[in-house]
């Protein structure tokens, strides 16, 4: 059966009706073409379709579209402004923390949820809040190091 | 798509407990985080999924003789309440220990308890906290311990059309504390090779320890035949609760670990927990 939904995707109202088994990683992708999310396992143990849903991290693998229905939902598409880079994308660049790609959005969503809640995050508390997205080429030790940069610069 | 399947959000938990009664193959979707891994997979593909988040009375932790933990709430909510890290940090610990954080941000307490799996990290704590669940059903709601719900691997007590509301810590008694200890392969998230939580109330000397991953379910230890006092011998007290507890379970080798490697690890963690409860250093002085 069909779901009429009604979600905000990076500030914008989207509305749309979904099979009750579209998850929202497929709703996000194959609908909005909002495609920064990625799918890597599909079982919520890589952290790739990693997305904030009303402020906090999830896998939108494990997220039913119809279930984000009235709620909030932040994608890595909703960094940059005006066509200028995030404090925290352009960290990733400088630190050499992206290589093939396919960990960064789910990466950076990890992220930004962490300088919300944590402006001065710890190594460890990096390394804690980034232990749900798996990367396996560019190597965590430049993704630290780009989400210190991003903290220490403030703003993220 | 995750399967054909439909979707119904409860308003109140009358109205949960009635959709999952009147529909063959409905399933409770909490955080939904082992739920729909096994709907991908094909295992046991519901007809209807049953949210329970819309349920308000489901999503609060209340203060009530103790503290209540709604059947919404999720885990990270649970690991981070001062009151629960600070009466139970069994709990808390364990709560923390579940998958990652995104993970955490979905999954709830009372699924973790409701998936019945034997290594499911909340259960020690649970055990040994002498915790309870509430369940709603069509009649009155009932409550029974933790440890009558999970009855065998992924099966619990629950009957058709029941439901998890809460789960319900009775009150921290002072100067008690409580520990969780989980053995994984790797740093990260992790299903446990060996999870225990130990309780000990240094005025009356009791000592509760429950195993998690070591046989069809969690297990609470038998108490030891003596109350423990603080300055009793670290070594004695670990060696006479590791001859309990290896008659106690009954583990299996898995991708995780052998059986034999369970039950050594069992004796290493069950010393470190009593170093931990009787709060010595890891001299054992």
């Amino acid at each position: 059966m069909e779901h009429e939904i009604k979600v905000t995707v990076n500030g914008k109202v989207e509305t749309a009706s979904v099979p009750a088994g579209m998850t929202l990683l497929e709703f996000l992708r194959e609908r909005l073409y909002l495609t920064g999310a990625k799918e890597g396992c599909g079982i919520g143990e890589c952290g790739a379709c990693t997305v904030l849903l009303d402020g906090v991290p999830v896998t939108s693998c494990l997220v039913l579209a119809v279930e984000a229905d009235g709620r909030e939902v932040r994608t890595v598409e909703g960094e940059a402004t005006d066509g200028e880079l995030s404090a925290l994308q352009r960290a990733f660049i400088e630190e050499g923390a992206v290589q093939c790609g396919f960990c960064t959005p789910g990466m950076i969503m990890s992220a930004r949820a962490l300088l919300q809640r944590n402006p001065h995050p710890s190594d460890p508390e990096i390394r804690e809040a980034i232990a749900g997205n798996l990367c396996r080429c560019t190597g965590y030790e430049a993704i630290v190091r780009a989400i210190r940069r991003a903290a220490e610069r403030g703003k993220g | 798509m995750l399967g054909n399947f439909d979707y119904a959000r409860a308003g109140s938990v009358e109205e949960g407990c009635s959709l999952l009664a009147g529909n063959e193959g409905a399933a409770v979707l909490a955080g939904g985080t082992d739920l729909l891994v096994n709907v991908r997979n094909g295992i046991s593909p519901p007809k209807l999924l049953v949210d329970i988040k819309g349920i308000a009375e489901l999503g609060r932790i209340s203060e009530e003789d103790g503290i209540r933990i709604g059947a919404a709430v999720p885990l990270n909510v649970v690991a981070e309440n001062n009151k629960i890290r600070k009466g139970y940090p069994a709990l808390a610990t364990a709560a923390g220990a579940v998958g990652s954080y995104q993970v955490r941000n979905r999954a709830t307490l009372a699924g973790n308890l409701g998936n019945a799996s034997p290594a499911a990290d909340s259960a020690p704590p649970l055990y040994v906290l002498d915790a309870r669940v509430e369940i709603a059903g069509t009649g009155e709601r009932r409550t029974i311990p933790v440890r009558e719900l999970i009855v065998g691997v992924k099966r619990t007590s629950l009957a058709k059309g029941e439901l998890i509301t809460a789960v319900l810590l009775p009150p921290a008694r002072p100067g008690a504390r409580s520990a969780f200890l989980k053995k994984q392969r790797i740093k990260g998230h992790d299903l446990a090779v060996v999870n225990m939580a130990g309780y000990y109330d240094p005025s009356s000397g009791e000592l509760r320890v429950a195993i998690g991953s070591c046989a069809v379910t969690p297990v609470l230890l038998p108490s030891l035949p003596e109350p423990v006092r603080e300055d009793d011998p670290l070594d004695e007290v670990a060696g006479a609760l590791d001859k309990i507890a290896q008659e106690a379970v009954s583990p299996i080798d898995d991708l995780r670990g052998s059986a034999e490697y369970r039950r050594a690890m069992i004796a290493v963690y069950l010393r470190r927990l009593l170093e931990t409860l009787l709060e010595r250093g890891s001299d054992g002085a």
